[in-house]
């Protein structure tokens, strides 16, 4: 790592001429309060401290190299822009929180830059009206454990945060800081997505979650609006698309949940007695568990949903069933891909009530280590036991006194997803049969085997 | 070459094939045979019908959203082949010496200059390469569907899939053929490989379901335990492909994924590997040593 660094700094002095970051500072020192100063390209050495309300803007390719010490960047001044540069080897001192970007001052602009091998990505502390947008934040290669977060917010209240790209990271996490903006980010690799706690009051717009362990966790965290965000592939020992711990008056609607291990966790969501949690226009797909819920959980209303093709629509976390939350809210409840009932009047709505009961799901609520035997022939001889033998049948996990006859139309936009091309499906296709099909002919053709065995024993 | 009882009487002109040559030979008579004989093509029918079914219906139904998730297609085409292709594999194999010998036609095959070992490897190899084709023929035509229904599964794990069901069908045959030499009527070949295909799909796990929830197993052994059935192997090795993690099967699944890690496949299809080598081995053994035809 390190000879790895000296060998880029070497060639970066070679190439683009190489200065310390002091450079940066005088000029800054020399300028007037607000006033903007284009940095030339080249990489600058050491760690910047912006003691001035000053807007920096890279002029091409600008590297803040921290050589793998302390933080890179300090922003100690109000009103700071920060745009367009390369900042990169912060210290990997858990204790120092080294980040590339450090924040301690309210209305800095940190835009457009990339943030790479950096134990934290940027750090806002008592920064409120801050904007973050269109970063690119990568994280050190270090063990789960030891990384740092992505991005994180201390008591930043009114910040926006959008159209940044964090990667192998630990969090983009939130503390004690309210009505924020958090749109079209996306965050993978790393540990939670998005990751509230005690923060209330925001709307999170359009956010990719892909293959971290959970997605977007709430704690303790109230009066959070959930909007168009996709959560695909997280998995893991958590593995939860969605996780609430204790929040009251959650809204989730227009989200797509997509292979997830689970799709929504809710553990004690809503907590206090008059709140109530809405799930609405949701796509519940591929997951195994669509919605896990703690036995307590209770007044959460899931209305106009589609779950499609979960291996368990639903299902508690321990024994014990939904009964105390809603499927339906005035008449209209979910679209269950497993519902084998029928629509006589047409009205969209079927005619009978969609009640899923597993023999099988309920053994592993109660017996985790038996979902080793799922996908197998023995699970359907349980489920078609249960169904044969009515003292067997289990309680339902949850009543949807109104299903929907056919999945409900859910816009959600999905970018750069790659669609299995159907070509070499189809190159594949022919490849197996026309292989199989000369085997055939080819074996099939000779005509002197039976005679040329029968000469032997002539 | 073992020495047979010579019972009829031989050509003076025939020339002696080589050895490689005779096995070749039963080989390609016995995949000929299998391609005649009805079970046969009826298996190939019903997989092929059944595979094409569960694509073209777990496609239709809600659309793909363009992700390949581990979803209804997958589950129930592993659901299928686990089903179905040990079925096929056990029976093709259980039939074949047994069938032989009781049409009386051993005797007449092992009258040729050939020893028994090559006799059963020319029975086994064509048997295998029919199983392939029939199996080829079923997944061939269920890509098919899937390109043109454009969703699902991966080519590459689509690959894969076809590569474990031929290795675990292969395991299946030799299971059958090593029934059929130890046994001397056709009905109780087909009887005994029925039983062992009621054994490896439903027995087996029900008990393992069973013991693991009163002994209270801990998930190493449950591991272990199921790491001995082929397709439990076949399913764990089909999953780690399609979706490149194992905690779709809880606790037991992360476990096996933390501590093998990247040899999980290596194992999984070592064991389904001794599934074929060992049961064949042992038929091997027990061809050359039966005296009785």
């Amino acid at each position: 790592m390190r000879t790895a660094i000296v060998a880029m700094a070497l060639l970066a002095a070679t190439t683009l001429g190489q200065q310390p970051v002091s450079v940066i500072e005088q000029r800054i020192d020399r300028t007037q309060p607000g006033s903007t100063l284009a940095i030339e390209a080249g990489v600058y050495e050491g760690n910047l401290q912006i003691r001035k309300p000053v807007t920096l803007v890279a002029q091409g390719d600008v590297v803040i190299d921290g050589l793998g010490k302390g933080t890179v960047v300090d922003v100690l001044a109000e009103g700071v822009t920060l745009k367009g540069f390369t900042i990169r080897a912060s210290g990997d001192s858990v204790t120092g929180e080294d980040a590339g970007v450090r924040v301690l001052a309210g209305r800095a602009i940190i835009e457009a830059n990339i943030i790479l091998d950096a134990l934290f990505g940027i750090d806002l502390r008592e920064s409120p009206r801050s904007t973050i947008r269109g970063n690119t934040v990568v994280g050190k290669d270090l063990e789960a454990e030891r990384r740092g977060d992505g991005i994180r917010l201390w008591w930043s209240h009114d910040a926006v945060i959008e159209d940044n790209i964090v990667r192998n990271s630990r969090d983009m996490v939130f503390w004690y800081s309210q009505n924020l903006c958090i749109d079209r980010n996306r965050v993978s690799e790393s540990r939670y997505g998005l990751h509230f706690m005690y923060s209330h009051d925001t709307t999170l717009r359009e956010n990719d979650l892909e293959g971290n362990s959970v997605g977007v966790y709430l704690m303790y965290s109230n009066s959070i609006t959930l909007v168009g965000n996709r959560m695909r592939n997280n998995r893991g020992p958590s593995g939860y698309g969605i996780g609430l711990k204790d929040c009251d008056d959650i809204a989730i609607s227009g989200n797509a949940l997509l292979a997830n291990r689970v799709g929504v966790y809710i553990d004690n969501s809503p907590s206090s007695m008059d709140s109530t949690g809405i799930f609405q226009g949701n796509i519940f797909a591929y997951n195994e568990i669509g919605v896990l819920a703690t036995p307590n959980t209770h007044d959460n209303v899931f209305t106009g949903n589609a779950f499609i093709e979960n291996e368990e629509p639903a299902a508690t976390h321990g024994r014990g069933e939904l009964h105390r939350n809603a499927f339906a809210l005035d008449g209209v409840g979910n679209y269950w891909s497993q519902y084998a009932g029928f629509d006589l009047d047409g009205d969209g709505i079927g005619d009978v009530a969609f009640e899923p009961r597993s023999l099988f799901g309920q053994m592993l609520a109660s017996e985790p280590n038996l979902r080793l035997f799922v996908h197998s022939p023995a699970q359907r001889a349980i489920e078609f036991t249960a169904r044969a033998l009515p003292e067997l049948r289990p309680r339902p996990v949850l009543v949807d006194p109104a299903p929907l006859a056919r999945p409900p139309v859910i816009e959600v936009a999905f970018k750069g997803q790659g669609v299995v091309g159907s070509i070499p499906m189809a190159l594949l296709a022919m490849g197996l049969l026309a292989s199989s099909a000369l085997v055939v002919v080819f074996l099939a053709r000779e005509r002197g085997l039976d005679s040329r065995i029968a000469r032997g024993a002539t | 070459m073992t020495m047979l009882t010579m019972t009829g009487p031989r050509a003076a002109t025939h020339v002696p094939p080589s050895h490689r040559r005779a096995v070749l030979t039963f080989a390609r008579r016995e995949f000929r045979d299998a391609m005649s004989s009805r079970w046969f093509v009826l298996y190939t029918v019903a997989f092929t019908l059944l595979a094409v079914g569960v694509s073209f219906l777990s496609l239709s139904g809600s659309g793909s959203h363009g992700f390949a998730g581990f979803g209804r297609t997958a589950a129930g085409l592993l659901n299928l082949v686990m089903l179905v292709v040990p079925l096929m594999a056990l029976t093709a194999g259980a039939a074949t010496i047994a069938g032989e010998r009781e049409r009386g036609t051993l005797l007449y095959l092992l009258a040729q200059p050939i020893s028994r070992t090559q006799l059963l490897l020319g029975k086994y190899a064509g048997l295998s390469l029919a199983l392939v084709c029939s199996l080829c023929i079923g997944f061939g035509l269920s890509a098919g569907v899937l390109a043109w229904r454009a969703g699902g599964v991966g080519v590459g794990s689509y690959m894969v899939l076809v590569g474990l069901t031929a290795m675990l069908a292969i395991a299946m045959l030799s299971v059958g053929v090593l029934i059929s030499v130890v046994s001397r009527r056709t009905s109780v070949a087909t009887g005994l490989a029925l039983f062992v295909w009621l054994v490896l799909v439903f027995v087996s796990d029900l008990g393992l379901m069973a013991s693991s929830i009163v002994f209270q197993l801990r998930v190493q052994e449950i591991f272990a335990l199921a790491a001995v059935n082929p397709l439990q192997c076949y399913k764990m090795g089909a999953i780690v492909h399609l979706n490149a993690s194992l905690d779709v099967l809880g606790p037991v699944g992360a476990y096996a994924s933390y501590t093998l890690g990247p040899a999980m496949p290596w194992v999984l299809s070592g064991s389904i590997v001794a599934w074929i080598v060992m049961p064949l081995l042992l038929a091997l053994v027990l061809f050359n040593r039966r005296r009785s035809i």
